[in-house]
């Protein structure tokens, strides 16, 4: 009997082992390395790894988080705010039309590789993007040049857009001035774009020897931009090395900083995917704060003590429609009903983090050009089911796509999420065909080709103005939504013909009228992603913008 | 020694080499259920087993819910973490997204038994067949047989070197998204174990005296394969079967997890109500993750439990 007792409890360990593996169960290190006092190591660990260590060849957050630490563009947004501000540019002015631009830079400041700042370095940086060549014209390595100033030089490809870049001409050691052939919406917050901004001349020479490469889809980034070393701008830190296999990018003080000098001597970005995964490095006291906190471990993290300071509201999360995925959809009728099905005041209220609003346009209220006078479509199941009746849609069958293994700040449960719309259409009456998929590549391809009937996207602003909202999905066809309305597109355009911001604003309002008459999707929410630290840290000012600048923060 | 005995001899040795397979194939299984009759832990095993399979028959008809309707959506605030426990009309409280737990529990015995079944015998059918053959070569076929084997073997050495998940999510990926792909994904990554496992067992078994008497009787090598070889190398690939079961759910839950299992997330499976609540095991709702956690734990011990009672009964060592 003893040998089956034993193998009794060698089949109960084995099952119990099964199910803790299962459960994923996570012991909690001890948190004893947490108390610092000299520590001058600060490390914060975001979701994704950078792409780049050249900001210009960048367009995600990952990568912007690490390079706006070493470098600064001519404008910044004030700490914590959406305001502009001067930043390499003391001050700046433009002329009546919005076309030429005039920048009196800052004096005495020097680049980390020692070179001084400029009017001629600030022209070097923007002839180099005018005039990238072959790969550096893909919009997938220079997409914010591509928005803010159009195409380049000599244009490679047809699809690239038309330069709106004119020139840059050095006026006298401290004075730059930008000219564009139209004014544009994009401007002056495309100046304040960490993808413009200022890098060394040295760098930039150096830069122009190095070239990119694609195969396919699939691109290679120049040597310059993966490697510490060569990149030097004028920030608070510079970045002294970048350990791919670690996921670590390693930035020290740089004592020649014109402004006030960081606190903290090394600043670490680490890439850690999973938000469980960040929680508990945090709660072990391995980092000190990270990004993209689950809105339900606020409440905990809070409760044990961590710093979670709320940011401004400044994203917009929505159902995207696309027309030619499903005709059904290019009925005002069908769309309106899946509009009016869904319950957005309890996605808010269950879903997102606190502070999130129920968003009726496709801007959060805190940019100037929102309008109070949207057309409203409200909750209201049986409403959905009369207009899916009189548009002769009432077996509607839709396809509903979500991405699996991923959070963004818009958007903190897509599947939770997604589950409780289909219960919602399901409720007016309409079949939902569910389709999970992985969010790169193949969640953001389907949506962005235009063959998701329904699909969940959003978008965090660059800068404070409505065009960067709207101007991002209706300036013209768009595959993602697959529908040509001029007037639409009209209503959108008008404003970012507008040199002057102020006179932007009422077109803005009126494009919001125009774009929720026709309902292109449906805006959900607007919604402020949750930044974490640890508790013997003074964190930075947090950005609605989440463009936090980590010289802020020090240790208590 | 006359002509008459020499006959007699071959004649007899002919009768024993013609007789019914069944006949001691029959003896030795009977044994072996004879001998599991009277362990404890087959018992209870099989009880845990057979109220599992109960359950996922008539689950869906005595929960008390819809198990997607989200009734309470209103009193959960995940984000907030506020969740609800049990209470009198939802005895193991809600969901995240306001769901009856009880209800998704009781429907997810069946889609849990179902993957792991499907899952298992499609990982156990292969790889015996794939397994067998390779054995029955590789200890009866002479040199050729052997060389037979070798090949046979490279494929499976091939699968196991490809680590299990990323098998299972190449196959998933290119058979798109189902329940089905995700218990035939699960299914042919336990192909090679099975094919190994058993393989290895018969070449032990090929090499044993019985087989040689057999052999230099003249037993038809088909026939020693058959009914002398792999019943006897049968119990670890048992063992390992019900094993698999339990492995066979949490990867099913990984393929779920990982957007590749069953694109509706609101139809309830054990594996992916646990991946669903860990979110939620450190900020407010444990219990949420625990309710099929003990379910996949207790099925786990109940396969394992009749799995190790089998091991012992088919024991030839053990038998007496």
């Amino acid at each position: 009997m003893r040998i089956t007792k034993s193998r009794v409890a060698r089949a109960i360990t084995a099952a119990v082992a099964v199910g803790l593996i299962a459960t994923g169960c996570s012991s909690e290190r001890d948190a004893d390395n947490e108390s610092g006092g000299d520590k001058d190591t600060f490390v914060f660990a975001g979701a994704g790894d950078p792409g780049s260590l050249d900001p210009a060849l960048a367009s995600d957050g990952e990568t912007f988080r690490v390079t706006r630490q070493a470098f600064e563009a001519l404008l910044e947004h004030e700490s914590g705010g959406t305001k502009l501000v001067g930043g390499l540019a003391e001050t700046w002015s433009s002329n009546d039309q919005g076309t030429v631009w005039t920048f009196n830079l800052r004096k005495n400041v020097k680049f980390h590789d020692g070179e001084a700042f400029n009017a001629a370095a600030v022209c070097a940086n923007y002839d180099h993007w005018f005039n990238w060549t072959g790969t550096y014209q893909s919009s997938a390595v220079s997409y914010y040049w591509q928005t803010i100033m159009g195409g380049f030089a000599k244009n490679e490809d047809a699809e690239a857009p038309e330069a709106n870049y004119k020139s840059c001409t050095a006026k006298d050691e401290n004075t730059a001035v930008i000219e564009v052939k139209n004014p544009s919406a994009n401007l002056p917050g495309g100046f304040s774009l960490n993808a413009l901004a200022i890098h060394s001349p040295k760098a930039i020479e150096a830069y122009k020897k190095q070239d990119a490469s694609a195969k396919g889809d699939a691109i290679t980034y120049p040597k310059y931009s993966q490697e510490a070393g060569t990149v030097a701008g004028t920030g608070p830190y510079k970045i002294t090395k970048w350990n791919k296999g670690n996921k670590e990018v390693t930035l020290e003080r740089f004592d020649d900083y014109w402004g006030e000098k960081a606190k903290i001597k090394n600043l670490v970005f680490r890439t850690i995917d999973t938000e469980e995964g960040r929680r508990q490095a945090l709660q072990a006291g391995d980092i000190d704060g990270y990004d993209l906190v689950a809105p339900a471990d606020v409440q905990t993290l809070e409760k044990e003590g961590y710093v979670v300071p709320t940011r401004g509201v400044f994203n917009l999360f929505y159902v995207g429609m696309s027309q030619s995925a499903n005709p059904a959809l290019k009925k005002k009728e069908v769309r309106q009903a899946i509009a009016q099905a869904i319950d957005k005041e309890n996605l808010v209220k269950t879903q997102l983090p606190e502070g999130g609003k129920v968003a009726d346009q496709f801007m959060p209220d805190t940019i100037a050009g929102y309008s109070k006078n949207v057309t409203k479509y409200p909750f209201d199941t049986a409403a959905a089911k009369g207009l899916l009746k009189k548009a002769g849609e009432e077996k509607l069958k839709i396809e509903f796509c979500y991405p699996t293994e991923v959070t963004r700040p818009y958007m903190p449960a897509p599947q939770d999420l997604f589950e409780l719309m289909k219960a919602d259409l399901e409720k007016a009456g309409i079949t939902v065909t569910p389709k999970a998929m992985k969010w790169a590549p193949d969640y953001l391809d389907a949506t962005e080709a235009g063959s998701c009937a329904l699909h969940m996207l959003g978008w965090t602003g660059d800068f404070n103005d409505g065009y960067n909202f709207i101007g991002t999905w209706f300036a013209g066809f768009d595959k993602q939504w697959g529908f040509k309305d001029q007037k639409v597109f009209d209503a959108v355009n008008a404003g970012s013909k507008m040199g002057k911001a102020e006179e932007r604003t009422a077109a803005y309002e009126k494009a919001n009228e125009v774009i929720m008459d026709y309902l292109p999707g449906v805006p959900i929410s607007a919604s402020p992603p949750a930044i974490a630290f640890a508790k013997n840290v003074n964190p930075p000012n947090v950005s609605p913008l989440t463009q936090e600048v980590f010289a802020e923060a020090s240790f208590k | 020694m006359s002509v008459a005995t020499k006959t007699d001899k071959i004649q007899r040795l002919a009768e024993l080499a013609a007789t019914k397979e069944t006949s001691t194939g029959d003896s030795l299984w009977r044994e072996a259920f004879r001998r599991l009759k009277r362990s404890k832990m087959a018992i209870v095993g099989a009880v845990v087993i057979a109220l599992f399979i109960l359950l996922a028959i008539v689950g869906p008809y005595i929960a008390p819910y819809s198990p997607t309707a989200q009734t309470w959506r209103g009193e959960v605030f995940p984000n907030r973490g506020e969740f609800v426990g049990m209470r009198p009309e939802n005895w193991f409280g809600l969901d995240h997204l306001g769901r009856d737990l009880f209800s998704r529990f009781l429907v997810g015995a069946r889609q849990t038994l179902l993957v792991g079944v499907v899952a298992t015998l499609i990982g156990l059918t292969i790889g015996f067949l794939v397994g067998g053959l390779a054995g029955a070569f590789a200890t009866l076929g002479g040199e050729r047989g052997k060389r037979v084997d070798s090949v046979i073997m490279r494929f499976i050495d091939i699968m196991l070197a490809m680590p299990s998940l990323l098998l299972a999510v190449s196959i998933a990926a290119v058979m798109g998204q189902s329940l089905t792909t995700v218990m035939i994904a699960v299914g042919v990554v336990q192909i090679p174990v099975f094919a190994r496992l058993l393989r290895g067992s018969m070449l032990v078994q090929g090499s044993s005296d019985y087989v040689l008497a057999a052999q230099s009787l003249g037993v038809r090598k088909r026939r020693i394969v058959v009914s002398q070889i792999i019943p006897n190398s049968l119990s670890p690939v048992i063992v390992q079967a019900t094993l698999s079961l339990a492995t066979a759910i949490i990867e099913a839950a990984a393929l779920s997890y990982l957007g590749l299992g069953n694109p509706d997330p609101a139809i309830p499976e054990w594996g992916v109500m646990l991946t669903q609540a860990q979110r939620f095991f450190d900020s407010g709702a444990p219990m949420m993750a625990v309710y099929p956690a003990v379910g996949i734990i207790i099925t786990a011990l109940g396969f394992t439990l009749l799995g190790e009672a089998m091991r012992e009964a088919l024991d030839p060592k053990l038998r007496g």
